[in-house]
C-alpha cells in the first residue's frame, strides 16, 4: 500500500527509539552519582558491568514479548497472569512511567532554570514542554520514531564533537590505576549505573509496534549498545577531564566539563551551548516516550481511546514533576526511581517470564 | 503511621500547581476544540474530505443543465429548430457570429457559427467556407459517419447535446449545422491571443533549457510530450468547475507511478466541488493534506524540465488550463530545496550548493531567533569580544530586541511586497532607497543596531536563496512565529520552536508521502540526492520513498 495506516515502526526506528528513551537526565549526572559510589576511576567498568547486566535482562523482556506479537505488555500481562494481577502490574509500571516522566521534566526545568533561564517560573518552563510533547504524542508512534529519528544523529555529531574538543584537558593519569582498589568498588559502582538504563521497560511495548519483531533481539541490544557506548565515553571523558574528586563534587560534571574549555576562533567560545541544545532535545524524546508509554497504558488497560487519556494526563504529569521541593528530593527521588525500576523488572518480565514458561511449556496450556 | 501521613502530605504540592496543572490541561483542550472546529468549518469543498465525484472525466456524458424552459437537450436533424434551439440559448451574444449558407452541390443549408478572435479569420474565409460552399461534394451528410468521411478537417468533432455544443463554440471552436445532420459539428480549435513562450520568470536558471509553460494547456501537454520519445507518458483529462469548467490533464508515466498513488490523486480531483479554478493553486488548496499546515503539500512548477524529471521519479503532474504553473504531487521538503540544476551542473558545484541552499533554509528560519535570545538572553553564550561589541552598538537603542527586529523584519517585508507590484525599471531603484538608506539612516538614527541590519539582510537573502518561491514564503511566516518563542523563552524558546518544526514535519504526509523523508523515516538510499548530489553513475534506482512500479533508472 502506498498510503499506510498501520502504526509500526522498523527496526531502526525502535533502535532509535530506545535509545532516545533513555538516553537523557543521565548524561548530566552519571559521571558524579557513579564516582560517589565507586571512589576510584573505575567507574567505567561499573558502566560497562552495568550496561551487559542490563542487556540481559532487557533480552528476557524482549524473549517474553516476543511470545505474543502485536500485543504489549499491558495486554499480555493480563493474559497471562489474570485479569486482576495484570492490571495491577500494568498500574504499577504506568505509574512508575509517570514518575519517571516526571522526574526527566523537573530535571529538564532545574538545568534550564539555572544555566539558561534565571528568575523564570517554573511553569513557565514547564507548560511549553508539556504542550508540545502532547502534540507530539497525539501523533502516535510514527510521528514520535520519526522526530527521534531527526534529533538522534543531531544529538550523536555534537555530543561526539564536544567530547573531541575536550579532549585538550583530557588526561590520562585521572583514569589510573585501573582495579587499584580490587573488583570491590566496580560492584559498588553497579548500583549507580543500573539506574541510569531504568525505563528500559519500554522494550516491552516497543516490541508489539514492530513491522518485523522477529528483529527485535537485534534492534533492542543495538540501540543499548550505542546507548552503553555514549555513556561509557561520557564517563571515561569526564572523569578523564576533571578528575574523580571534581566529578563526585559537582552538581552538574558533564557541564561542567563543557565550560571548563574554550575553543578559540569558533562562533561559540564554548561547548557548552550546543551541547545543552542537544540535551534539551533529548529530553524532550525522553518525556515524550514516558508520556506515550504512559497514555498507551491507560488507554489499553481500561480500553478507553487514546486522545482523551493524553490529555487527562497532561496535569498529572504537572504535578508529577512538581512534587520534589528541592533539588535534593529531585536526586532522591531519582534514586528511588532507580530502586523502583529495579524492582519492577524483577516483578514484571520476570514473573510474566516464569508464569509463561509454567502455563506453556510445563502445563501445556495455550496462552 | 501519621508521620508517613504528614510526609506525604508535606510533598503535596500547593493549590498554585494545581491551578497551573488545570491551566495546562486547558491549553491542549482549548487548541483542539480549535483545530477541530476549523477543519469543519473549512471540510466541505475541498477535495479528500467531500463526498461524491463532482468532477466528470471528459469522456462521460455530462450532467444535463437544469433549466426553466424545457428545451431540446439535443440535436434533431431538423436545421430550423436546430438552429433555433442555439439561437436561443447563446444568440444573444454580441461576438457570436452566424453565417447561413446554402451548400451547393447538394443545395443543403448550413450555418457556420463562430466567436470573433478566436479563430483565424482568413482560414475561416477563404478556406473553409469555400470548402463548404463550393467543393463539397453532392450527397446527404445524414449522419455524423458519413461526415466524417466527407468532410476533410482534421479536427473534427461531433457533438449530440445542444448545452455541450454551446459550451464549446462559446469557448472558441467553430461550430457547424448541417441540414439533415442529427448533431452539431465541431471544426476548428480554438486559437485565441496568446503570448510567446518564454524562460520561466519565477525560477530562472543559468543552464538549462529557456523554456516554461505557457497559459495553454494543449501547448504545455506537447512540451512534455516534446521532452522526448516515450510510450509511457500518460495523460488523463478532467473537467472541474461548477460556474466555469475548466481542463485538468492528469501526466504520469504508466510503468513506473505508483497505482495507489495515481488513484488517491485521482479522487482527490474528482471529488472538486467549486465554482471555478482560476489558477492551479486553487487546486493546490483544494486538495492538499492538511491547509492548516504552513507547509505547501504539492510543488509547483513553470519548468517542463522539472516535471518531466519528476514524472521519472514517479510523481504526477496535474495541469490546469489557463495558468503556467503546474502542480507535481507528492513532494517532500528536500524537494523544495533542490533546483533542476543541481543535476545539469557537475556533482561537486551541485552537492556545495545544496548544502548551501539548507544551511540558508535554516538561516532564514532562524536567525533573528537566535539573534533575539543572544542578545537578551544569553549574551555570555558568545565570545565576550563580539558581545561586548554588539552591545556597545545597541546601547543607543530604546527597543527591547524583539521590538528592534520587528521594526527592521517588517520593513523588509513591506519592501519585498512593493518591490514585485513595481514596474521593472523601477524596482533596483526601491531596492536601493529601502534596503541601503532606510538601513543606514534607522541605524544613524539608532532605532536599530548594526549587527541586526546584518542578521536581517542575511535572513532576508537567505529566503531569496531558496529555488521555490512558494518555500521561501513559508519560512518567511515561521520566522516571525520563531521570533516570538525567542523572545519569550530564549534559547530554550528557540529550542522548543525547532522542536515544534519538527514535531509537526513528521505528522505531516503529502499525499501519503511523509514530509521529511528520505530523513525520517530514514531511508539511505535516497540519501545520494538529499544533502549531497551524487555522481550521476551512482543514481542508479528511482526514489524508494515513492515506492515505484520500476526502481532501475539504468538498464
Amino acid at each position: 500500500m502506498f498510503i499506510r495506516t498501520d502504526d509500526k515502526i522498523t527496526a531502526a526506528q525502535t533502535a532509535v527509539f530506545l535509545n532516545n528513551t533513555l538516553l537523557g537526565a543521565g548524561i548530566l549526572t552519571l559521571p558524579r552519582s557513579v564516582s560517589q559510589t565507586v571512589k576510584t576511576p573505575d567507574a567505567w567498568i561499573s558502566v560497562l558491568l552495568g550496561g551487559v547486566i542490563v542487556m540481559l535482562a532487557v533480552l528476557v523482556m524482549v524473549k517474553i514479548s516476543q511470545q505474543f506479537p502485536g500485543q504489549t505488555v499491558f495486554q499480555y500481562a493480563g493474559r497471562l497472569t489474570g485479569r486482576f494481577i495484570g492490571g495491577a502490574l500494568s498500574l504499577l509500571l504506568i505509574l512508575y512511567f509517570i514518575t519517571i516522566a516526571g522526574f526527566e521534566i523537573r530535571t529538564l526545568a532545574e538545568v534550564t532554570l539555572f544555566f539558561l533561564l534565571e528568575g523564570t517560573p517554573i511553569w513557565a518552563v514547564i507548560l511549553p514542554f508539556l504542550w508540545l510533547s502532547t502534540y507530539l504524542v497525539s501523533g502516535g508512534i510514527n510521528s514520535i520514531a520519526r522526530v527521534y529519528t531527526i534529533v538522534f544523529p543531531i544529538s550523536i555529531m555534537i555530543l561526539l564533537i564536544s567530547f573531541l574538543l575536550s579532549l585538550r584537558i583530557f588526561d590520562i593519569e585521572h583514569l589510573r590505576p585501573v582495579l587499584g582498589n580490587g573488583v570491590a568498588p566496580v560492584f559498588a559502582g553497579l548500583k549507580s549505573t543500573v539506574l541510569i538504563f531504568t525505563g528500559c521497560e519500554v522494550t516491552m511495548t516497543l516490541v508489539a509496534f514492530m513491522q518485523d519483531p522477529k528483529q527485535a533481539v537485534k534492534a533492542i541490544l543495538g540501540g543499548l549498545a550505542v546507548l552503553m557506548g555514549i555513556y561509557l565515553l561520557t564517563v571515561v571523558i569526564v572523569i578523564g577531564g576533571i578528575s574523580i574528586g571534581s566529578a563526585s563534587t559537582s552538581t552538574w560534571p558533564t557541564i561542567d566539563l563543557m565550560r571548563s574549555f574554550e575553543v578559540p576562533g569558533f562562533f561559540f567560545e564554548r561547548m557548552e551551548f550546543p551541547f545543552m541544545v542537544i540535551w534539551l532535545m533529548q529530553m524532550f524524546c525522553n518525556f515524550s516516550s514516558f508520556f506515550f508509554q504512559a497514555s498507551l497504558g491507560l488507554s489499553q488497560i481500561f480500553k478507553l481511546k487514546v486522545h482523551p487519556i493524553i490529555y487527562a494526563l497532561v496535569p498529572l504529569l504537572f504535578i508529577s514533576a512538581m512534587v520534589p521541593k528541592s533539588l535534593s528530593d529531585l536526586f532522591a527521588l531519582g534514586d528511588a526511581i532507580g530502586r523502583m525500576g529495579v524492582v519492577l523488572f524483577l516483578l514484571v518480565p520476570v514473573l510474566l517470564s516464569i508464569v509463561w514458561l509454567i502455563r506453556a511449556k510445563g502445563l501445556k496450556q495455550h496462552v | 503511621m501519621i508521620i508517613l501521613f504528614a510526609t506525604i502530605v508535606s510533598f503535596v504540592p500547593g493549590w498554585a500547581v494545581f491551578g497551573q496543572a488545570g491551566a495546562a490541561l486547558l491549553v491542549p483542550l482549548f487548541l483542539r476544540y480549535i483545530y477541530r472546529s476549523l477543519y469543519r468549518f473549512v471540510g466541505s469543498g475541498r477535495g479528500q474530505i467531500g463526498h461524491g465525484t463532482k468532477t466528470a472525466r471528459q469522456s462521460q456524458p455530462p450532467v444535463p443543465a437544469h433549466s426553466d424552459t424545457p428545451r431540446p437537450a439535443s440535436f434533431s436533424g431538423n436545421y430550423n429548430s436546430d438552429l433555433l434551439a442555439v439561437r436561443a440559448a447563446i444568440g444573444g451574444n454580441s461576438d457570436l457570429h452566424f453565417r447561413e449558407f446554402t451548400i451547393a452541390h447538394s443545395g443543403a443549408r448550413a450555418v457556420l457559427i463562430h466567436i470573433s478572435g478566436m479563430q483565424n479569420d482568413r482560414v475561416l474565409n477563404m478556406q473553409i467556407m469555400q470548402f463548404l460552399m463550393y467543393d463539397l461534394p453532392a450527397g446527404s451528410l445524414s449522419s455524423a459517419e458519413i461526415a466524417g468521411r466527407l468532410l476533410p478537417f482534421s479536427e473534427l468533432k461531433e457533438e449530440a447535446a445542444i448545452d455541450n455544443f454551446n459550451k464549446l463554440l462559446l469557448f472558441g471552436h467553430g461550430g457547424l449545422l448541417i441540414e439533415g445532420l442529427p448533431c452539431g459539428l465541431l471544426v476548428e480549435l480554438p486559437g485565441s491571443a496568446n503570448r510567446t513562450i518564454g524562460e520561466p520568470v519565477s525560477e530562472a536558471l543559468l543552464r538549462g533549457p529557456r523554456l516554461g509553460f505557457s497559459e495553454v494547456l494543449s501547448e504545455n501537454t506537447a512540451m512534455l510530450r516534446r521532452q522526448g520519445f516515450n510510450d509511457q507518458l500518460e495523460m488523463k483529462s478532467y473537467r472541474a468547475g461548477n460556474t466555469i469548467q475548466r481542463d485538468i490533464v492528469l501526466a504520469y508515466m504508466k510503468d513506473i507511478v505508483n497505482p495507489d498513488l495515481l488513484e488517491e490523486v485521482k479522487n482527490r480531483i474528482c471529488k472538486i466541488d467549486f465554482d471555478f479554478l482560476a489558477e492551479s493553486g486553487y487546486i493546490e488548496q483544494l486538495i492538499e493534506d492538511n491547509y492548516l499546515s504552513p507547509f505547501q503539500q504539492l510543488q509547483n512548477t513553470e519548468r517542463p524540465d522539472r516535471v518531466i524529471s519528476a514524472l521519472l521519479e514517479g510523481r504526477i503532474a496535474i495541469m490546469l488550463d489557463g495558468t503556467p504553473f503546474v502542480l507535481i504531487a507528492p513532494v517532500t521538503f528536500s524537494m523544495l530545496l533542490q533546483s533542476p540544476e543541481d543535476y545539469y551542473e557537475r556533482w561537486l558545484p551541485g552537492t556545495l550548493l545544496r548544502l548551501l541552499r539548507f544551511t540558508a533554509s535554516f538561516l532564514a528560519l532562524m536567525a533573528p531567533a537566535l539573534y533575539i535570545s543572544f542578545i537578551s538572553y544569553h549574551p555570555g553564550l558568545i565570545p565576550t569580544e563580539l558581545a561586548i561589541t554588539i552591545i556597545k552598538t545597541r546601547q543607543g537603542v530604546p527597543f527591547p530586541s524583539l521590538i528592534e527586529v520587528l521594526i527592521l523584519e517588517i520593513s523588509i517585508e513591506i519592501l519585498r511586497e512593493a518591490g514585485i507590484r513595481l514596474p521593472k525599471p523601477i524596482g533596483p531603484a526601491m531596492g536601493i532607497v529601502g534596503g541601503l538608506i532606510i538601513g543606514d539612516a534607522a541605524v544613524q538614527a539608532g532605532i536599530v543596531s548594526p549587527f541586526l541590519v546584518i542578521t536581517v539582510a542575511v535572513t532576508a537573502i537567505s529566503s531569496f536563496s531558496i529555488p521555490m518561491y512558494s518555500a521561501g514564503i513559508t519560512l518567511r511566516m515561521l520566522r516571525f512565529v520563531g521570533m516570538l518563542f525567542a523572545s519569550v523563552l530564549g534559547m530554550y524558546g528557540t529550542i522548543l520552536f525547532f522542536l515544534l518544526i519538527c514535531c509537526h514535519l513528521s505528522k505531516l504526509k503529502s499525499f501519503g508521502v511523509p514530509y521529511l523523508s528520505p530523513i525520517s523515516p530514514f531511508r539511505i538510499s535516497d540519501w545520494k540526492d538529499l544533502f549531497l548530489r551524487a555522481p550521476m553513475a551512482l543514481m542508479k534506482r528511482r526514489p524508494v520513498m515513492m515506492k515505484t512500479r520500476q526502481n532501475k533508472r539504468k538498464s
